[in-house]
C-alpha cells in the first residue's frame, strides 16, 4: 500500500501533496440498564489527500472508495488551483521520516471474542446496577480498535502506524421521586484487552456515590477558595490553558498573538505546564502526528512565564517557530489541525499533599471528578462530578452541581499551591475542535489549589 | 445494493432492514477573511439490521465494493449475542409517500465559485477593524435508500447548505466571540444572508461595552442560541428511551399540564426547505408530524422501531442511523412555540425578541458554555455566560462577562414571562427568545 501511495504522490501535479489512508477494525458492546444495546464488530476505512500549490491554498479531498486514489489527488490539485491566496502558505520544514511505528498492543482486541467482551461489560454494568434499588438506569460501553495509518507526501516521509485503543465506560443514574444524580467512570487508554481488566471496584464507586448525591445540597453560587482533584485539573488545563496555546488560536491573529506573547506571566512561578504526545501508553500518545511530524514533549509554562506553543507545520512556518508534532485529524474525513495530545500540569514539591492545601481554608469547594469542561477562549467551564464543602480546613459534606466559571487569566494567575501527587487521568471521550470529535487525549495533574475561583448555583 | 444485501439475508435470517446513504460535500473555509482552503468529501456506507432466532444484530461498512455475504455473517455473529426483541418491520405503505422536497437543483448544481463568492461577500460584509473574520461554507448532496425484508422502500435526495460566520475580537485580554448561521436545504437568498449579516453586527455592536453583571435570582431572556442549555433537558426527557429505561422525569406524565399553557413544542420532519425534512426516516417509516408537548400538556414521545415495540406503541417515525451501530431515536425538526405563533418572526434583528421592555434589572443570554455537559435530564444547569447582555431599565447596557446563570429547566418553563417576536432556525430547532423569570445568577 506504501508504494501505492507513493507511486500517487509522484503522480501529483501539485508542489507538495500527502496522502493519508486508515484501516480501522473496531469492536463495540453497550449495554443500557439490564438490556444489552449492541454488540457489533466494524470496518471503517477511507483515504484523505491534501496539496498546495505556490500562490493557492489547500485543496483537500477525502473518499471511502480508494479506487478512486488517483482521480481524489487530481481533484484535490484542481481545488487548491481554485483558492487563490495574496499570501502563500507555508510549511515548516521537517526532516522526512520513514518508520513502521507499531505501538504496543498489550491483548490484540482483534483476538477476543465479542461474547467475551459482552462478558466483561456485563460485570462492570452489573457491579453499578446492584449497588442500590435507586440505581434506575445505566448506560455502560466498551469499544475497541486497532487503526492502521499509512502517510506518505511529497517531502520523503512515508509512514505506517499501528494504534490500538480500547474505552470502557459507565453512567449510574440514580433517581428518588423526581430527583436524578448521575455518576461516570470512564477508563480508555491507547492499549489493549490486559488493560480493561478488574476495574469493577471503581464502578461501583461511581454508583454509590450518585445514589449519595440524591441527598446532597447543590452548592451554593459564589466565589470560593476551590481545590481541584487530580482529574478536574487535568481537564482545567486543558480547556482553560491548552487551547489558547493551540498556534492555529494565534497565527494569523495580531491581536491574539500580542494576547499570547512568549514570555508573557500567567501564573504564580508553582505553575509549571506542558504537553507530551510521546509519553508512552496514553490515550493522546503517537509517534507521528498527521503530518508526519514525530511527537515531542512541549514545554507551555514554565515557572509561570508562558514559553511555548502548540504547531503544525503551517503554524509554525508561519510564526517562525518550530514544528512540535500537534497536527492531528480524528480519521481520513478530516484535516489535520493543531490539537493537544497529554497535557499536564507538573508536579509541585514531592512531599505536599492534599491536606497540605486545605488545612488554612476556613471555608471552600473541594471540586472532584470531571463530567466535562468547554472553553470560549478567555472564558470557560467546567463541571465537576461532584464535590464537598471544606470547612475549617477539613473535609466536610458532599455537594452537587458543582460548575467553575472561569476566566483564564484571573484564574491561572490565582493557582497559588500544587501538590506533588501526579497522576495521568486515563479516560476515555475525547476532545472537540473544528467538527472533530472525539479526539483521544490525556490530561495530567496533582491536586491543585485556585485562591478564588467562581462556582455558579443558586444564590 | 439494498436489493442484494437483502438477497443474501433471505433464508439466513428471520428479517432484515438496511440502510445505504451517499454523501458528496463541497466545503470551502475563509479563516481570518482569506479564503484557505477547499475541499471535497464523498462517503458511501451500509448499515445492515438482522433478526435471527428473535434476537437482534447490526453491520456496517464503508468498504467501497461491500461483500454481502460477510457483512450479513458479521450480523448475525451480532445478533447470537442480542437481546430478544419483538420487532416488526413496516410493510410497503399502501399511500404514497408525503410530498417533501429534500432536493433543491440550485444547491446543488452551485459550482465551486459560487460557493467562493457567497463566502467572499460575506467577509467583506462582516469586515471591521480589529476583527478577525471566518467563514465557511458547506454544501452537500445526500442519497439514501432504505428497505426491508417486509418489502418496504424508501428513497430520496436531500441537499443541505450551511454558510456559518464568526468574529472574533480580541482587545487586550478581552475575547469577543460572536457566531451565527444559515442552514437549509435550498441555497439561502440575498435576504437571508443579509439578516445573518444582521444578526452579527447587532450582538457584536452590543458587546462593546462591557458593564457589569447583575446577581440574584432575576428576569433572564434565552435567545434562540441561548436556549439550549433549557431545551436540553426536555429534548432528553421526551425521548421513548429514557421513558422506557425511567430516566425520564415526564414518564408517566402523559396528559399532564407540567409547562406554561402557551408553550408546544412540535417534531417535524414535513418542514419544507430543513435539511432534516425526509419523506421516510431510517427505518421504513413513512414521516409524520408529532405533537411533543401542546398548551403546556404532555402528549406524547419519540420512538424509533425497537423502543416502540419495547413500549407497546407505534414508531413515530424517528428512526435513525449511521453506517456503525444500530438504528436509535433522533429528532428531526424540532419546534418550540408560543400560541401566537402568528407574530413568531420578522424581529431576528431585535436582540431579545421585543421581550427587554418591562425588565428593571436582567440578562439576556445568547451562548452558555458547557451546555449539556451536566446532568442533563434532571433539568438543572449552571453555566458560565459566553456571550450576554444586561438589560436595565428596559434598555440594553452592555455585555456581561465573569457571570454564570443557574436554574431548573422544568421549573422554569412552568411560567414563561414572554415569546420573542424573533423565531427563527437555528441547525434543526426552532424557536423564539423566551423570557424566564427567576433565574439565578451568580458573579465573581
Amino acid at each position: 500500500l506504501k508504494d501505492r501511495l507513493a507511486a500517487a504522490v509522484k503522480q501529483s501535479r501539485a508542489d507538495y501533496t500527502e496522502i493519508r489512508v486508515e484501516r480501522t477494525w473496531s469492536s463495540a458492546v453497550a449495554f443500557r440498564g439490564r438490556r444489552l444495546e449492541t454488540a457489533t464488530v466494524s470496518e471503517d476505512q477511507g483515504g484523505f489527500v491534501r496539496v498546495l500549490n505556490r500562490e493557492c491554498g489547500w485543496g483537500i479531498a477525502s473518499f471511502t472508495s480508494l479506487d478512486e486514489l488517483p482521480a481524489m489527488v487530481t481533484r484535490a490539485h484542481d481545488l487548491s488551483r481554485a483558492v487563490r491566496v495574496e499570501e502563500p502558505i507555508r510549511l515548516a520544514e521537517t526532516r522526512p521520516q520513514t518508520a513502521d511505528a507499531i505501538l504496543e498492543l498489550d491483548g490484540d482486541v482483534r483476538g477476543v471474542s465479542l461474547g467475551e467482551k459482552k462478558k466483561l461489560l456485563d460485570r462492570y454494568n452489573g457491579a453499578m446496577l446492584a449497588v442500590s434499588d435507586k440505581i434506575v438506569d445505566t448506560q455502560s460501553s466498551y469499544r475497541d480498535e486497532v487503526s492502521e495509518v499509512w502517510f506518505v507526501n511529497s517531502d520523503g516521509t512515508s509512514l505506517y502506524q499501528l494504534r490500538p485503543e480500547v474505552v470502557v465506560s459507565g453512567t449510574a443514574i440514580a433517581r428518588r421521586n423526581g430527583n436524578i444524580e448521575k455518576g461516570l467512570e470512564s477508563i480508555g487508554l491507547r492499549k489493549g484487552w490486559n488493560s480493561v481488566q478488574n476495574f469493577e471496584d471503581q464502578f461501583r464507586v461511581v454508583a454509590k456515590r450518585a445514589v449519595d448525591l440524591l441527598e446532597a445540597p447543590r452548592v451554593k453560587g459564589a466565589a470560593y477558595p476551590v481545590i481541584l482533584d487530580n482529574e478536574l485539573a487535568g481537564v482545567f488545563i486543558h480547556e482553560a490553558f491548552g487551547h489558547l496555546s493551540e498556534a492555529d488560536f494565534v497565527y494569523e491573529n495580531p491581536q491574539a498573538r500580542e494576547m499570547m506573547t512568549l514570555g508573557r506571566r500567567f501564573g504564580k512561578p508553582v505553575l509549571n505546564v506542558g504537553d507530551n504526545g510521546a509519553a508512552k501508553g496514553l490515550r493522546g500518545t503517537l509517534p507521528y502526528d498527521d503530518e508526519g511530524t514525530p511527537t515531542q514533549d512541549t514545554p507551555l509554562i514554565k515557572e509561570g512565564i508562558l514559553v511555548g506553543r502548540l504547531h503544525s507545520r503551517e503554524t509554525a512556518a508561519k510564526l517562525g517557530e518550530q514544528p512540535t508534532g500537534n497536527a492531528r485529524a480524528i480519521s481520513f474525513r478530516h484535516p489535520p489541525i493543531v490539537r493537544m495530545t497529554n497535557t499536564y500540569i507538573a508536579p509541585g514539591k514531592q512531599g505536599v499533599g492534599f491536606n497540605d492545601l486545605i488545612s488554612d481554608l476556613k471555608l471552600g469547594v473541594y471540586a472532584c471528578g470531571a463530567f466535562g469542561g468547554q472553553t470560549m477562549l478567555e472564558n470557560f467551564s467546567f463541571t465537576a462530578g461532584w464535590g464537598y464543602m471544606i470547612r475549617d480546613g477539613k473535609v466536610a459534606e458532599l455537594v452537587k452541581d458543582v460548575v467553575l466559571a472561569g476566566n483564564l487569566f484571573q484564574t491561572l494567575d490565582r493557582i497559588d499551591h500544587i501538590a506533588g501527587d501526579f497522576t495521568w487521568n486515563q479516560m476515555g471521550g475525547g476532545c472537540g475542535k473544528g467538527g472533530q470529535f472525539p479526539l483521544p487525549v490525556t490530561e495530567g495533574a496533582p491536586h491543585v489549589r485556585i485562591e478564588e475561583a467562581l462556582i455558579g448555583g443558586d444564590v | 445494493m439494498i436489493e442484494r444485501v437483502l438477497d443474501t439475508a433471505r433464508g439466513k435470517v428471520d428479517g432484515a432492514d438496511v440502510l445505504w446513504r451517499r454523501e458528496e460535500q463541497t466545503a470551502v473555509a475563509f479563516e481570518s477573511g482569506r479564503l484557505k482552503a477547499a475541499g471535497i468529501s464523498e462517503e458511501a456506507g451500509i448499515n445492515l439490521r438482522v433478526l435471527a432466532g428473535g434476537r437482534m444484530g447490526v453491520a456496517g461498512t464503508t468498504a467501497a465494493k461491500p461483500d454481502p455475504k460477510e457483512l450479513v455473517a458479521r450480523a448475525r455473529a451480532s445478533a447470537e449475542l442480542g437481546e430478544i426483541v419483538e420487532l416488526a418491520f413496516p410493510s410497503p405503505n399502501p399511500q404514497s409517500p408525503p410530498p417533501i422536497p429534500t432536493f433543491f437543483d440550485r444547491t446543488a448544481n452551485a459550482s465551486l465559485d459560487e460557493l467562493i463568492h457567497m463566502g467572499r461577500r460575506l467577509v467583506e460584509r462582516l469586515a471591521r477593524p480589529d476583527c478577525q473574520v471566518n467563514v465557511a461554507v458547506e454544501r452537500e448532496v445526500a442519497d439514501t435508500a432504505v428497505g426491508n425484508s417486509a418489502g418496504a422502500r424508501g428513497e430520496y435526495r436531500a441537499t443541505g447548505i450551511a454558510v456559518t460566520a464568526d468574529i472574533t475580537r480580541i482587545a487586550g485580554d478581552d475575547v469577543l466571540m460572536v457566531y451565527d448561521q444559515y442552514v437549509g436545504a435550498d441555497m439561502p437568498s440575498d435576504a437571508d444572508l443579509e439578516a445573518l449579516v444582521r444578526s452579527v453586527e447587532t450582538r457584536l455592536t452590543a458587546a462593546l461595552k462591557i458593564v457589569a453583571p447583575p446577581d440574584g435570582a432575576l428576569p433572564v431572556i434565552f435567545t434562540p442560541a441561548g436556549l439550549a442549555a433549557v431545551v436540553l433537558p426536555l429534548e432528553q426527557a421526551l425521548s421513548g428511551k429514557t421513558v422506557l429505561q425511567g430516566s425520564s422525569p415526564l414518564a408517566g406524565k402523559v396528559g399532564e399540564t407540567l409547562f406554561d399553557e402557551r408553550l408546544s413544542i412540535v417534531d417535524d420532519p414535513l418542514t419544507p426547505g430543513r435539511p432534516l425534512s425526509r419523506p421516510v426516516d431510517d427505518e421504513c417509516v413513512a414521516s409524520r408530524s408529532t405533537g411533543l408537548v401542546e398548551r403546556g400538556v404532555v402528549e406524547r414521545f419519540v420512538y424509533d422501531l425497537e423502543t416502540a415495540a419495547r413500549a407497546k406503541t407505534q414508531s413515530t417515525g424517528n428512526g435513525r442511523r449511521g453506517v456503525f451501530g444500530k438504528p436509535h431515536i433522533g429528532y428531526t425538526n424540532i419546534l418550540f412555540r408560543g400560541t401566537d405563533g402568528a407574530r413568531a418572526t420578522g424581529q431576528i434583528a431585535v436582540l431579545g425578541g421585543g421581550l427587554i421592555g418591562d425588565i428593571d434589572d436582567g440578562l439576556i443570554v445568547d451562548d452558555l458554555i458547557g451546555v449539556g455537559q451536566g446532568n442533563v435530564i434532571s433539568g438543572a444547569f449552571s453555566h458560565p455566560v459566553g456571550l450576554a447582555y444586561r438589560v436595565q431599565r428596559g434598555e440594553i447596557t452592555g455585555r456581561v462577562k465573569d457571570a454564570a446563570v443557574a436554574g431548573n429547566a422544568y421549573d422554569l418553563l412552568k411560567r414563561i414571562g414572554g415569546f420573542g417576536a424573533d423565531g427563527r432556525w437555528l441547525g434543526a430547532r426552532f424557536s423564539p427568545s423566551l423570557l424566564l423569570e427567576g433565574v439565578s445568577v451568580a458573579r465573581r
